[in-house]
């Protein structure tokens, strides 16, 4: 006997499953193929296999190889300072607004989240605003004369101003929701045992919040990696390209003005990529492991 | 595979014993606590208070020495400038296009979302979970490599400078589906077994059943999806060229080289204030739920 086959499951998964299909598996393949070929977004690809990662990364005279490792360089610098205050903070306000006798809480916790809500275009025109040495607040009130974007270390600085502005909002709820399922008795009876405040956190928060934390931590990093808008509205990559981004770099290779070259970009893309999913897997397999 | 935060909802639901005033909660704590939320608070509100307190400002008292939080004489006509400046800057347009891709965007990403979720969730066909988790395992995979060949696709289909390039590619995601699917899998099974029975089809069962009960985390992920939208920035610089099709935070962009070096300041403070209010308005008019229905131990019965 033929089994009747059920088309009703089709209707239900099948049309996620073509927009799955067409935009993000195919670019995912198209964009690996890519890599390996001389492409100008015009024409058809021509395959030139491993060429373009031997420039990025050996050619020493190419500035495909210079530009790659200063932007690589550059959005290090961004996650490797970004990542631990958009984790660190967060918890801070987390645990300070689970203190029993604050009150207000969720009008305290809307107001951090408001800067998440807006764009980093407008949220940068703001900040430019208050950095800017004749108009804003940097200058007038602390008579500074420096101009922020265009000196280092300003110029990192208000990048890293707006990125916690606008990040720990997400984190902080996602936290403070974690923190609030934590069971009272545990702290009480640690309390009768005289464990005092730090105690507490260190022995009863912190661990029964371990997955929300990789989880926060794996997710900010790889987020961090992308990052685009900050740098490109705040200092366009100045001074002397300082603040210039791998993903900068790879649409202007891209999509920039004169020949497109998407086949480097895209063998940059790629490295890129992989950068974030060793950095990914090993934080997955170090967190995992130390909370086991 | 597994997303470990969300495994906290199928814990069993602890309870706090909160109200109780315990004689260790000393003041030094209460006031350090206090001290450190208001501080944070007052830096975290005073730049959005700047911004549209300049974008009441008349250029003279911009440019005149010295700081006040508010405006000596409050003015509207940076807004009325910035709202007849067509020419170079549309902003109304880029307002209105970029309120219909979210909308359209956020509608299409329930239907989908909830679809899907209800298709990996309560649905049995063989290969369900083998699928589902591939398609996840798949998306994990950065997606900066995709970005350019996805600005060919959507040249192909004729979608560079329209909507469509911002409204539908979004919509192959798998993270919201994840969610819906993890809160689907709370809820028992014997709800839609039991009409399954009596002779109900899926699609009944999904539309009077399940959706009313996962409605928080839909909404939850709409929100999310909506605010997402409104503020993307690296995809619409990417495919808007054309003036007049781009949101507005691509057109902010163009703003800052159009009113250069802040000379019409009041202008580009009253363009940025313009293009916060939205997202702004959902979140106080949606608050409860963005801050309820993320709360990992009560968004599960709905």
């Amino acid at each position: 006997m033929k089994k009747k086959i059920n088309w009703a499951p089709a209707f239900f998964v099948g049309p996620h499953i073509i927009l799955f299909a067409i935009f993000i598996l195919l670019p995912t393949i198209y964009g690996i193929y890519a890599s390996f070929t001389k492409w100008n977004l015009m024409n058809e690809p021509v395959w030139v296999g491993l060429d373009n990662y031997k420039t990025i990364l050996f050619n020493q005279d190419s500035t495909f190889h210079t530009q790659f490792f200063n932007g690589m360089k550059n959005t290090f610098i961004f996650v490797g300072i970004s990542v631990p205050l958009l984790i660190i903070i967060p918890l801070m306000i987390a645990v300070a607004l689970e203190h029993k006798q604050v009150k207000m809480k969720n009008l305290i916790q809307s107001i951090i989240y408001i800067p998440g809500l807006i764009s980093i275009s407008a949220a940068a025109l703001i900040w430019l605003l208050i950095f800017n040495k004749q108009l804003g607040i940097t200058g007038n009130l602390f008579g500074s004369d420096v101009a922020w974007p265009a000196t280092q270390p300003y110029a990192w600085i208000i990048i890293f101003v707006i990125t916690v502005w606008g990040g720990v909002g997400g984190n902080m709820i996602i936290y403070r929701a974690s923190i609030s399922g934590v069971s009272q008795d545990l702290y009480e009876s640690a309390e009768l045992d005289g464990a005092g405040p730090v105690r507490r956190f260190a022995s009863i928060t912190l661990p029964s919040i371990r997955f929300p934390l990789i989880y926060t931590f794996v997710m900010t990093t790889g987020g961090a990696f992308n990052v685009f808008g900050q740098p490109l509205m705040m200092t366009d990559g100045g001074p002397r390209q300082s603040t210039h981004v791998l993903m900068m770099y790879i649409r202007q290779l891209a999509f920039g003005n004169g020949e497109s070259i998407a086949g480097m970009a895209s063998a940059m893309a790629v490295l890129l990529g992989l950068v974030i999913l060793v950095i990914s897997a090993l934080q997955y397999y170090v967190m995992n492991r130390n909370a086991a | 595979m597994s997303n470990p935060l969300v495994n906290q909802i199928d814990q069993p639901l602890k309870r706090n014993t909160r109200g109780k005033k315990k004689p260790s909660d000393n003041s030094v704590s209460k006031y350090a606590a206090y001290t450190f939320l208001i501080l944070l608070c007052l830096i975290w509100i005073i730049p959005v208070v700047f911004g549209i307190s300049t974008s009441f400002r008349s250029q003279t008292e911009v440019v005149s020495s010295g700081f006040r939080l508010l405006p000596k004489d409050w003015t509207i006509d940076n807004y009325i400038a910035t709202l007849t400046n067509t020419s170079t800057a549309p902003i109304l347009r880029w307002l209105w296009n970029s309120l219909f891709i979210a909308t359209t965007h956020t509608l299409l990403v329930v239907v989908i979302i909830s679809l899907t979720g209800y298709g990996y969730s309560r649905m049995k066909f063989k290969g369900r979970d083998t699928l589902f988790f591939t398609l996840l395992g798949i998306s994990f995979f950065p997606g900066v490599v995709n970005l350019i060949p996805s600005y060919k696709i959507i040249d192909a289909f004729g979608w560079v400078n329209t909507a469509w390039a911002m409204i539908i590619p979004g919509l192959a995601g798998m993270g919201n589906i994840f969610l819906v699917r993890q809160f689907m899998n709370g809820l028992p099974k014997d709800l839609d077994e039991s009409a399954r029975v009596d002779g109900a089809s899926d699609f009944r069962i999904y539309l009077s059943i399940i959706v009313p009960l996962v409605k928080p985390i839909l909404i939850v992920c709409a929100l999310f999806s909506f605010t997402g939208s409104w503020n993307d920035f690296l995809w619409p610089v990417i495919v808007y060229t054309d003036v007049e099709k781009m949101p507005v935070t691509a057109g902010l962009l163009l703003l800052q080289d159009i009113y250069g070096n802040y000379r019409m300041i009041g202008q580009l403070m009253g363009s940025a204030i313009l293009a916060i209010i939205p997202t702004l308005l959902l979140f106080l008019f949606a608050q409860k739920y963005f801050v309820q229905s993320i709360n990992l131990n009560s968004g599960i019965k709905g």
